[in-house]
């Protein structure tokens, strides 16, 4: 393994929604090839047949269907197998025995909610059926219905709303959950978000500075859009500030304000800001049918058994 | 109508007898071959890509999706001499990058012990 890089990773922030870290000494292709399979290829529950009892409700079974699809599906494991996901504990129901569907393959869910009528009532609001109204019959399995205290106290439902109900009408269904990966369908995206951006590399030319008056140094400071640069008080050097890095868009801005500024149109720049090559940070948010940690975890994880995958088949090639 | 399997992307079609990766050596140019990946993307293939060329045995290494609607990338490797071949590079390249993805799993669930362990305050627990 002689051309092998040794990634290092730092952590700036988790939380179960959301996860911002920084991964460095790799790749582009590496951080990509992260960034895709979070998106695409890690394995999550979501609906994905829908029997339906009875509906009188005013929207169509396949649009209630595809509704009910794009829940999050949560799979919360037991204590002892924290760490896991629902790979460990599914299987893919296409390579499940059963004749249909099992235990092994999926979850079920029932629903079956009535807006009964009294005749008492003044007013008669339309009664809104959410994910809350889901039952499930594994009890690791739930339907995600807010990410987070916030947003269920902004929300005007208690769930993921499904379809309002007038009085007298019904919703009776069960619904499959099954593993897939969102190669398949987007249902199966366990990110919301999951984007890198690259590292501002800000590099400062104490040469050309010199030749600034403080005056100068004030205005190449203030042109800045993104505000990555400062003016040390005592020295009267520019700098760059503390959070460069989170605030830098790279803008053209920066360049053109300097060209003006020069002696010489071939004088070098004063400050360039180039994107490294081997920096990137990382912003992956949850849709909320996985924590954010578990998720990247899962990327890397998938990549390795496809690594595997692909070296065993590369075995075989061989001896053919 | 003519929608296309749902799993076709990713799923080998086993009842043809679709093997995920095909060989054929290149005719025309000497130390040169072409492995067809069947049922993959540019998540894998860029990677292998530039691991490959990061090998100074390697000379050429480039791979092409045909097209949008077609499950399989081509992968050409060109080595420098004849004492390696493409599929030497090839599975050295993937086991390089295996090593550094164990590496990168460790790294993480390091980095996301410390971060909890450093913020248990803020966590309040």
């Amino acid at each position: 393994m002689p051309y092998q890089r040794f990634p290092r990773v730092e952590i700036l922030s988790i939380q179960p929604q959301e996860i911002k870290f920084i991964l460095s000494e790799s790749d582009t292709s590496v951080a990509n090839t992260l960034r895709r399979i979070m998106i695409a290829e890690v394995p999550t529950l979501a609906i994905d047949l829908v029997e339906f009892h009875e509906n009188s409700t005013v929207l169509n079974d396949e649009y209630i269907a595809h509704r009910m699809g794009l829940i999050p599906v949560r799979y919360q494991p037991a204590e002892s197998l924290k760490g896991s996901d629902c790979s460990d504990a599914f299987l893919p129901h296409r390579e499940c025995v059963c004749y249909e569907h099992c235990m092994r393959c999926s979850v079920e869910f029932e629903l079956d909610i009535t807006y009964k009528v009294t005749g008492e009532e003044d007013v008669l609001a339309p009664l809104t059926v959410t994910s809350k109204d889901l039952v499930s019959n594994n009890e690791l399995v739930q339907p995600a219905h807010f990410l987070s205290q916030d947003e269920q106290d902004e929300a005007q439902d208690e769930g993921v709303a499904i379809v309002k109900l007038g009085p007298g009408q019904r919703l009776k269904l069960k619904a499959i959950a099954r593993m897939g990966i969102s190669k398949e369908h987007a249902k199966w995206c366990p990110v919301a978000v999951a984007t890198y951006r690259f590292w501002p590399e800000i590099h400062i030319n104490d040469e050309q500075m010199a030749t600034l008056t403080l005056e100068q140094k004030q205005e190449l400071v203030d042109t800045c859009p993104d505000r990555i640069l400062e003016l040390d008080e005592v020295t009267g050097d520019i700098r760059a500030v503390d959070n460069a890095w989170d605030i830098c868009t790279y803008t053209e801005d920066l360049k053109f304000a300097q060209a003006a500024m020069k002696k010489r149109p071939e004088d070098d720049d004063f400050v360039t800001v180039t994107q490294s090559k081997d920096r990137f940070i990382f912003n992956v948010e949850t849709t909320g049918a996985m924590d954010a940690d578990e998720i990247l975890l899962s990327a890397i994880r998938v990549l390795r058994n496809r690594l595997n995958y692909l070296a065993q088949e590369l075995e075989n090639l061989k001896d053919m | 109508m003519n929608a296309p399997e749902r799993a076709s992307s990713f799923l080998l079609d086993e009842d043809s007898g679709e093997r995920k990766i095909v060989y054929t050596t290149d005719t025309k140019v000497t130390n040169a071959g072409t492995f067809r990946l069947n049922k993959e993307d540019h998540t894998v293939l860029n990677l292998l890509r530039m691991q490959l060329l990061r090998d100074p045995g390697v000379r050429f290494a480039g791979y092409i999706h045909p097209h949008p609607l077609i499950n399989y990338m081509e992968l050409k490797v060109q080595t420098n001499s004849s004492h390696t071949s493409p599929t030497e590079v090839l599975s050295n390249a993937i086991e390089d990058l295996g090593s550094e993805t164990d590496h990168l799993l460790k790294e993480v669930q390091n980095a996301m012990e410390n971060w909890r362990k450093e913020n248990q305050d803020v966590l309040g627990n």
